[in-house]
Parts: C-alpha cells; structure tokens; sequence
C-alpha cells in the first residue's frame, strides 16, 4: 500500500472534489476489497458535523484505494476515548489505529507503529511540525504517531470586545486586528495587563469565564500560564523541581490574584462551564477554541456578534498558547499497516486538513505553521475576522505549549488527569494555605505518582 | 431475608432425618445431590464474579503501577501517605454517615405522615414520594447537576427571587460535598420512607390504644411503642443504606468527578480515578479495598442482629 | 407530628371530657401537619424530574437565554425528542439496554429460583454457609470490585462488548432475587409439599407445579428488581464500555449527550427522561409489586 501513495496531482484533484462534495458520507465504504479493510477510533468532535469531515476523506479514499474504512468515533468526555486505547494497548487488539490525547502517545510508544517515513514526506511538502507535537509524538528517536489536524486546537481568549473596551478600556480589536499585524498596544498584553482588566469586568458584574477545575481547559490554559512565568514543576526525569522554583512561586502567585476577580465556583467548572458564561453573556471572556463563539452564533447571536479572539496574554517568559494536539497511532499489532499509513498521509495533505478545519468551522489545526494560513479563519463571521487570530500567527510572537511539559509521558499523563496545576492554586485561593503549603503538597503529590 | 434463609436452613434440618429409614436416607442422600446442583449456578455467580474478583483485587493491590514486580503492601503505605487519599477516607464516612442519618430522619418523618392520612389517600401520595427512588440514579444526577449549572442555576433563580443570595454550588467546597448529600438523600430517602411504612403498618394499633389509655402523650406512644417495634427495621434499614452509601459512585461521577480540588471524591470515585483513568490499576484496587473494613463491619453487625432476632422469635 | 403532638398541651390537661375534645383537635392537627409536610415533600421529590421535563421541551435558544424564570417553557418544542429518536446511535443505546436486561433478568431468575428452592426447602451440606453467603454477597458493592472485574472481563476480550455485562451484571441482580425467593418459599407451608411428595411428585415438578405457582408476587417483585437493577446499572457500563455501539443507555446518555465542551441540555434531559422511562412505566403499573418486593426482606424478619 506504501506503494500506492497517490500523487501530488490526484490529491489535489480528491481534496478538490472534497471540498465541493461538503456534506457526509458514509462511514462504512465497501469497495471491491483487494486493499483490505481498515478500523479507526477518532475522537469524536465537539462541534456538531465535525466528525462529517473525517467520514468524507475516509469514504473517498477508501474507494479509490479498494479498502473497505469503518471509523468509530469516541468521546474524550469521562475519558472514554483514553479508556479505550488503555484497553487495546493492553490486550494488543481492537483498531487497526487511534486518535491520542496529548500525553497517550508517549505511555504507549512501544505499542504504536514508527511512521518516520510518512513523516519525513509530510514535512519536505509543507515543513517542519509543530514542535509540541512533534514533543510528544517522538520518543525514542521515532515518530509514533501523526499529529492530527481534526480535534487539534488552540484556547486563545476569546473576548467580549465591547464589554472589555467599556469596563476595561481595552480595544482588543484594534490591538489583534484581523489583518494578520500587531495594532497598538498588541506589546501591553501581559498578564499584568489581564489582571486589570480581569478585575474591571469583575466589578462590572462580567467576570472572566477562566475554568480552575480538572478538565481539560483549565488545565491548558494554567499550563500555558505556568509556561509563560517560566515555572515548570518537574524536569524531563520526571523528578520534581519544586522546592525553591521562584519561578513557580510567581506563576502560582499570580493565579491566586487573578482567581480573586473570576466567578466563585470555577473550581468545579467543566470544559462546558466556560462557553455556557459566555453564552448566557454573564463573561467578558474565556479561553477556548471557536467552539463556544459558534454555539452562541446558534443560541443567543447578540453575545456571538460581540466576540473577538486574541493571543493568549504573554508573561516574563514570553508568550505562550494553549495547545491540545491529538496525534493518529497506529497499533504495531494492526493487520493493515501500510494502508493505515497511507490513509493518514492523505489526512494530512493540506487539502484534507483544510477540508477537516472548514467542517469544524474553523475549530481544527493543523500541525504545520504553513497552514495557518485557511480562509475560514479571515472569513467566519459575525463579526467578520472574529476567529483570525486564533490560530498561531508569526506576528504574535508566542509558542505553542502543553501543560505539564517537560515532564516524561507517563507521569504527565497523570499530572493532567489528576489537574495538579490548578489544584495548588486552588489549595491557596481556596484553602487558604499558604504557596509554601500548596508547593509542599505538590511535590509530595508528585513523588507519590512516581512511587511503586 | 438473610434471616429467612438462615431460619430455613435451620429449622428445616430437623425435619429430614426425623422421617428416618434406609429408602428416606437414600432419597435425602438424593435430595441433597440435587439441591446442590439447582444452587450451583448460585454457587458459581458468588465464586466466580465476588469470591473470586475480590481475591484478586488483594492480589493487584500488592503490585507495581505497571504489574510487573510485587510490592507488597506498598500501595497502602503510599496511599496513607498521600494527603488527598486521607481527605478521601475522611470525605466518604462524613458524606456516609450524613447522608444516612438524614435519610432515616426524613424517611421516619415521612412514613409517619402518610401513616397519618387516611389509607385511601396514601396510595396516591407514595407513588408520587417513590418516583426518585425509581429513575435510575446516574440520570436524575444530571436533573440535579443543570439544576446547580453555575450560569443557567434554576435553584439560585429561586434563591434570588426569594431575595436570597446565589450559591456556587459545586465550586465551592462546603457546597459542593452539601449538594452531593442533598441528591442522595433526595434519591435515597424513599426507600426508607417505604421501608419504615411498612413496619408502622405491622405495628398493632390496639398497643397505641393502650398507650393512649395508659394516658401517654403522642411523643411517649412514639418513644415506647413505635420506636421499640420498629428498633430491628431501623437497624437493617440504616446498616444496609450505610453499605450502598458508603460505596457511592454515580453522583459523585455525574455532579462533581470528586472537585474541587478532590474534596468530593469518596472510595469508589477515587478509586476509578487512580486505577482506570490514571491507569495505575493495582493502587485502584488498593483504594476500593479500603471500603472493607467497613463492610465487615457493618455486615458482621446485620448478622448479629438478624440472629438475635431469630433466637428472640423462636 | 411528633413535635406537634409533644408540643400540644392540651394533653397534659386533666378532665376525660376535655380529654376526649383535645384528641380530637390534637387528630386534626396532625392531619394538617401530614398534609402539609406531604405537600412539601412531593415539591420536593418532584422538582428535579419536573424541571427536567420543562428543560426537554425548550429549544437551545431558549435553554441559552438566561433572561426570566426557568421553570416555565414559553414556546414548548418535541424537536429535542424527535432528534434522540431518530438519531441510530440513540436507538442502538436502547435496543443495547433491552438486550442487556432480557437476558440479565431470565438468567438471574432462572439460577436464584432454583437456588432460592434448593436453599429454602431442599439442603445440602453447607447450605446454611451458602444461605449467610447469599446475604453477605449483598452487602458487596460493584465499586468494590470493578477494577479486578475490569481485568478479568479484559482477559476474556469481552471489554466493549455487552455480553461482557450480561456476564457481570448478576452479581448485581442474583443475589437480592434469590434473597426474595428464599422467603416466599419459605412462607409456603410445609403441608403443600409433603402432600405433593406422597403423590409422587418429584423435586422439579414440586418446584413448577406448586412452588412458582404459589410464589408468583414474589417472582413478579423478584423480576422487577432484576430489571430496574440492570436498567440503571451504572459502574459497570463506564469501567467496561467506551464504545457508542455496544453502550446501554445509562452510561450512553451520560457520556454521549454530554459533549465535552459544547452540548444541548434540551436533549441532553430528553435523553435522561427517555433513558427512565421504562422502570417508571413498570413502576407505574406494577407498583405494589415494586414495593412489597422492596419491603419483603424488612417486614419477614
């Protein structure tokens, strides 16, 4: 099947058609079979009909290869998804691959199919991958896995343009305008700078929708927050650098001020919790992928024709972006391997990935920078531009960033589930012990994941 | 129930070889083969799917995080270390006892009220009490969980309409264990509601006519007449909602998954927590096994008293 | 009423006369706190159900917009059923969940009947054992054994797949069922199967022609716990089941019609209302049933 790479030509050709063709297709294709058959979990998309654009590509690749694709689509909510590949990696059967949260690939690398080759020929056409995904999909000097363009995703703020510029005098339209360059002021968005506003839309009755709970959200945007004091909590041993991290301390520090002006319960807030306070218009803003402006555009279009996406504020150590990359493993134990390999190199074509993010309605990104670039980001609307800025673009000079980096996979994997980077700013915002306290518990949390 | 059987088996053993004789003793050898073999379907359900599971969760709870080496107690030990696993023990006995306790008050007060109006009505009233007893558990969780949504809150509607003030339910520590009690009480206050009805009716009315005779006031009839029948059904009832309490899961999964911060999380979703999702299996197992003593306990005491109960009544 | 009465002081008050008139007013006021703490107690019990109904019938703008009371529906719409039951997936939970609890209930009834007999009238050496076992097996939770279950279901392949839980659930089930036919049996009298030995019956025909006869309220009691237990069975379907196609509906709801970051909660509780439907429909019809084989454990002792 490795042989049946398809052209530079006739891809543009499907990608074409795919386009054009925009509605689903069957997930079950059955075609003369001399290409075998092939069995997918992707997860299964948050955004209603995300899941047609995966169905279409499979269909129309299916076909022209002569392999019959069936593709299951699993939800990450109560983990399904992580529970799944647990369970496959274990008992070595069940899909021919799977989609992966961040940290999975690395706990099962020595399960999953080396891919170098597909990635070497992905790169040498539209350079180098997201060096994020790329962190987490290579270990042991192999690709085990392809980042993925469908599910992937950014948590920018997305701001309530008029209610910041009226309780907090800031004009994030005019600082990240749509045009692709930093306005005035883009160099004043700081954390420091966030915390105003944050608490000038407090007192405004609009607080900032920030989650601090264990779901996925919370945990990206602290991680990305950490990130950008420059506070890591282990090395890439795994062993804690904890004690004495000034770093980490200022990092912790500002979450627990910035925690005074949010809403009192966003302890227990969900990845819901977030895009319902925007929606219902009670936030002035939230960290999160397009998905809850295109949700308010649905239910309550006066809040969705208000919103604006910016960058993420940028801290002593730069800016960072919260990233939550899925990457494709194929399980070394598959019957199909090659096809599975060729089925995702076709993914991957900026065709396919462009296709994948205009279904998502801009929601998917793709792990190249040189596709930042799609037109639905410029064109979605209301307002129109609304989601430029939510991929990342050169000139918001910020890094992508996973919570937990660089810690090794296994205990990262348990680190994010387990939420300990919002729970020791919970323990001080909310429990009132001291950061030496919290720092104290995280450490000995730590090394109790690490033990036995 | 567990007393009907032990009744049975007991009493019943005097009656076989009472009859006697050399065919009689060949038809009871034969009897009792084929007892065996109708309860050995029964035999292999406990084997199999309790005896057995819960042997090798002993077993798991001694290995490392990948099953790989034995380590003995190790997973206790790290366990007791942990400070979010001691909140845990202390969160499951408050969340249990609390719970049960009002569970039995409430369910007390009313099985007394509908004992109270007349017996045409009660059918009405007790189909409309049972309901969240019947929709199974892990659904009416979610009722309750968009009922406490921090934007859309249909309770702090209420609550401000009343003039009161908001409360984030699920956020804030002190609410959030409050508001898992208050859907399992909720859920749970019928069964004892019905429980504690059924034994009011077995009470005989002329002893509270006696009572009333003898002068007593409506509290001493409930003091010296009531609670004394009722005192075994009382004990079952508690003990057993103690149990199932104790070993929730489903409101903690569906309201809080254990937030903030872990200070919800009983056994049974810690346990899933640590052992599926963070896939360290073997410490999950160690995590549900802690809920042992307590069974043991608790079914030791049910035991006693079930029997005492046999001897009092033979 | 128990504060009511012991408040009331007319009890302490000497003179039958006065006695007499001051039970009767003491009567009457326990009715009124009856009534009224029943009255509250309904609102209670019935609002969560209540407001789950009201939000299954609101459309997602009208669920979105926080302006004016919850509690009631302004422009009531089905379109939030009418998506779950045309939705395959939806009915591929509910047809799971039927096929799930058909054969968890005739299994359990078939091994606790026999089992319940055999232990109730029949013995054998260690029954006694076997019968205090029946009862502590009860008091084991699913919580306490799902992880070596999740093993064990593991090693035999049967992770996502519902015959996996047909395989577990009776742990679930057997137990409490074959509790509730020991005491029916036993409740036969002793006269009724010596009779039917002395004509020559033997044991299985003395088990069909009089024990179910005889017993059957308390096979009907046996079966609808049997049945609610495995309809509303939660622990198992989550540890073992991720994938939608082999889901019953109680997990199907939670863990589909909750999209992580974006979901509707007009379907979302349509899903919950339609997902507990059945055991309250059987509640509804059978509920004398329901009850007595709730309270037959308590009220036998």
């Amino acid at each position: 099947m490795a042989g049946n790479r398809l052209s530079r030509r006739t891809m543009l050709r499907s990608g074409a058609g795919v386009v054009a063709a925009g509605t689903l297709g069957a997930p079950m294709v059955h075609a003369q079979g001399t290409g075998g058959s092939l069995r997918f979990a992707f997860w299964d998309h948050w955004v209603p009909g995300g899941n047609d654009a995966l169905k279409k590509l499979a269909a129309d690749w299916g076909e022209k290869n002569r392999v019959n694709v069936s593709l299951d689509f699993i939800n990450t909510t109560g983990n399904q998804l992580q529970l799944t590949a647990a369970a496959q990696a274990q008992s070595g059967n069940g899909h021919d691959g799977i989609s992966l949260t961040p940290w999975d690939v690395g706990a099962y690398a020595d399960r999953l199919e080396p891919v170098d080759d597909v990635i070497q020929r992905l790169e040498a056409k539209y350079g180098q991958i997201n060096p994020v995904a790329k962190f987490l999909a290579v270990h042991g000097g192999k690709w085990r896995g392809i980042p993925a363009t469908s599910g992937t995703q950014n948590k920018p703020a997305c701001v309530r343009f008029d209610l910041m510029q009226e309780h907090a005098g800031i004009d994030v339209r005019a600082m990240w305008p749509a045009s692709g360059e930093r306005g005035p002021g883009a160099d004043t968005w700081t954390w420091d700078t966030f915390l105003k506003a944050a608490e000038a839309c407090q007192k405004a009755g609009f607080p900032f929708g920030l989650p601090m709970g264990q779901f996925s959200d919370a945990v990206d945007w602290v991680g990305a927050l950490f990130l950008s004091y420059g506070a890591q909590i282990t090395n890439a041993k795994g062993e804690p650098t904890i004690k004495g991290n000034e770093k980490l301390k200022q990092a912790i520090d500002y979450g627990v001020r910035l925690s005074k002006f949010l809403p009192n319960d966003v302890w227990a807030w969900d990845d819901a919790s977030n895009n319902r306070a925007l929606i219902s218009g009670k936030s002035a803003l939230v960290f999160n992928p397009p998905s809850a402006w295109a949700v308010a555009k649905r239910d309550n279009i006066a809040v969705a024709e208000k919103c604006w996406t910016v960058p993420m504020p940028a801290g002593p150590a730069g800016r960072f972006l919260a990233y939550l990359p899925f990457t494709t493993g194929i399980w070394s134990f598959g019957k199909n391997k090659a096809a599975a390999k060729a089925m995702l190199e076709f993914f991957s074509q900026r065709e396919s990935a462009e296709f994948t993010t205009n279904t998502s309605g801009g929601y998917d990104i793709p792990p190249f920078a040189t596709m930042s670039d799609f037109k639905i980001w410029e064109t979605q609307n209301p307002p129109v531009g609304t989601i430029a800025n939510y991929p990342l673009k050169p000139h918001h000079q910020a890094k992508t960033s996973i919570a937990f980096d660089p810690a090794p996979p296994e205990l990262a994997s348990q680190m994010y589930i387990q939420a300990l980077n919002t729970k020791v700013i919970a323990r001080v915002a909310q429990g009132g012990e001291t950061i030496d306290q919290a720092m104290g518990w995280l450490e000995r949390e730590i090394n109790n994941m690490r033990r036995g | 129930m567990a007393l009907d059987a032990t009744t049975i088996t007991e009493t019943g053993r005097p009656a076989a070889p009472a009859t006697g004789g050399m065919t009689l003793q060949r038809f009871a050898r034969r009897r009792s083969t084929i007892a065996f073999l109708m309860a050995l379907p029964l035999i292999a359900v406990i084997a199999g799917l309790v005896a057995w599971p819960a042997g090798y969760a002993i077993y798991l709870s001694t290995l490392n995080r990948r099953m790989t080496s034995f380590i003995g107690l190790g997973n206790f030990e790290i366990l007791l270390d942990s400070e979010t696993f001691r909140m845990v023990i202390w969160q499951s006995c408050i969340f249990a006892i609390t719970a049960v306790v009002l569970k039995a008050l409430l369910g007390f007060w009313l099985a007394h009220m509908l004992h109270h109006i007349p017996t045409k009505g009660q059918r009405v009233w007790r189909g409309m009490l049972l309901l969240p007893w019947v929709v199974p558990p892990a659904l009416s969780t979610l009722g309750w969980w968009w009922m406490f949504d921090p934007s859309y809150s249909s309770l702090n509607w209420l609550l401000t309409a009343m003039g009161g003030p908001s409360i984030p339910w699920l956020g804030e520590p002190g609410w959030a264990r409050a508001s898992v009690i208050i859907v399992n009480v909720w859920a749970g206050t019928p069964f004892f509601m019905i429980m504690y009805l059924a034994a009011l009716k077995s009470v005989p009315d002329q002893l509270y006519e006696a009572a009333a005779i003898d002068g007593a006031t409506g509290w001493q009839g409930l003091r010296f007449v009531t609670l004394p029948m009722m005192r075994n059904i009382i004990s079952i009832t508690v003990l057993f909602s103690l149990i199932v309490t104790f070993a929730n899961y489903d409101i903690v999964r569906v309201l809080t998954n254990g937030g903030p911060r872990d200070l919800t999380h009983v056994f049974a979703s810690y346990a899933f927590q640590v052992g599926v999702l963070s896939g360290n299996i073997p410490r999950g197992a160690a995590v549900s096994l802690f809920m042992f003593p307590l069974l043991a306990t608790v079914a030791f005491f049910m035991l006693r008293g079930v029997n005492q109960r046999n001897r009092e009544m033979a | 009423m128990m504060s009511a009465s012991a408040a009331s002081p007319s009890a302490v008050l000497p003179g039958v006369a006065r006695k007499v008139g001051s039970l009767r007013k003491e009567r009457r006021w326990a009715l009124i706190t009856a009534y009224v703490s029943l009255v509250v107690a309904a609102i209670v019990m019935l609002a969560p159900p209540f407001y789950m109904l009201i939000t299954s019938l609101k459309t997602s703008a009208e669920i979105s917009n926080p302006v004016g009371t919850p509690w009631i529906v302004r422009n009531p719409t089905l379109e939030n059923y009418w998506a779950l039951i045309s939705d395959p997936m939806f009915r591929g939970f509910f047809f799971n969940s039927i096929k799930i609890t058909a054969a968890v209930v005739c299994v359990t009834m078939v091994i606790s009947v026999l089992a319940a007999f055999s232990l109730a009238r029949m013995k054998f050496f260690g029954s006694g054992l076997l019968a205090t076992g029946v009862f502590l097996t009860y008091l084991v939770p699913d919580t306490l054994l799902f992880i070596p279950l999740y093993q064990i279901v593991g090693g035999l392949g049967l992770l996502n797949s519902i015959w996996g839980l047909v395989l577990v659930y009776p742990t679930l089930t057997v137990p409490f069922c074959t509790w509730i036919m020991i005491g029916y049996f036993a409740s036969i009298p002793k006269e009724l199967d010596e009779a039917a030995l002395i004509d020559g019956a033997n044991w299985m025909q003395m088990l069909t022609k009089i024990f179910i006869p005889v017993a059957l309220p308390g096979i009907i009691a046996a079966t609808i716990f049997a049945f609610t237990v495995s309809w509303a069975a939660f622990v198992y379907p989550t540890a073992f089941i991720t994938r939608p196609d082999e889901m019953p509906l109680t997990i199907g709801v939670v863990s589909q019609l909750i999209r992580g970051d974006t979901f509707a909660w007009g379907q979302l509780m349509a899903g919950a209302l339609l997902a507990a439907l059945p055991p309250v429909i059987v509640y509804a019809f059978l509920m004398d049933y329901y009850i007595a084989g709730l309270t037959a454990g308590a009220t036998k002792g």
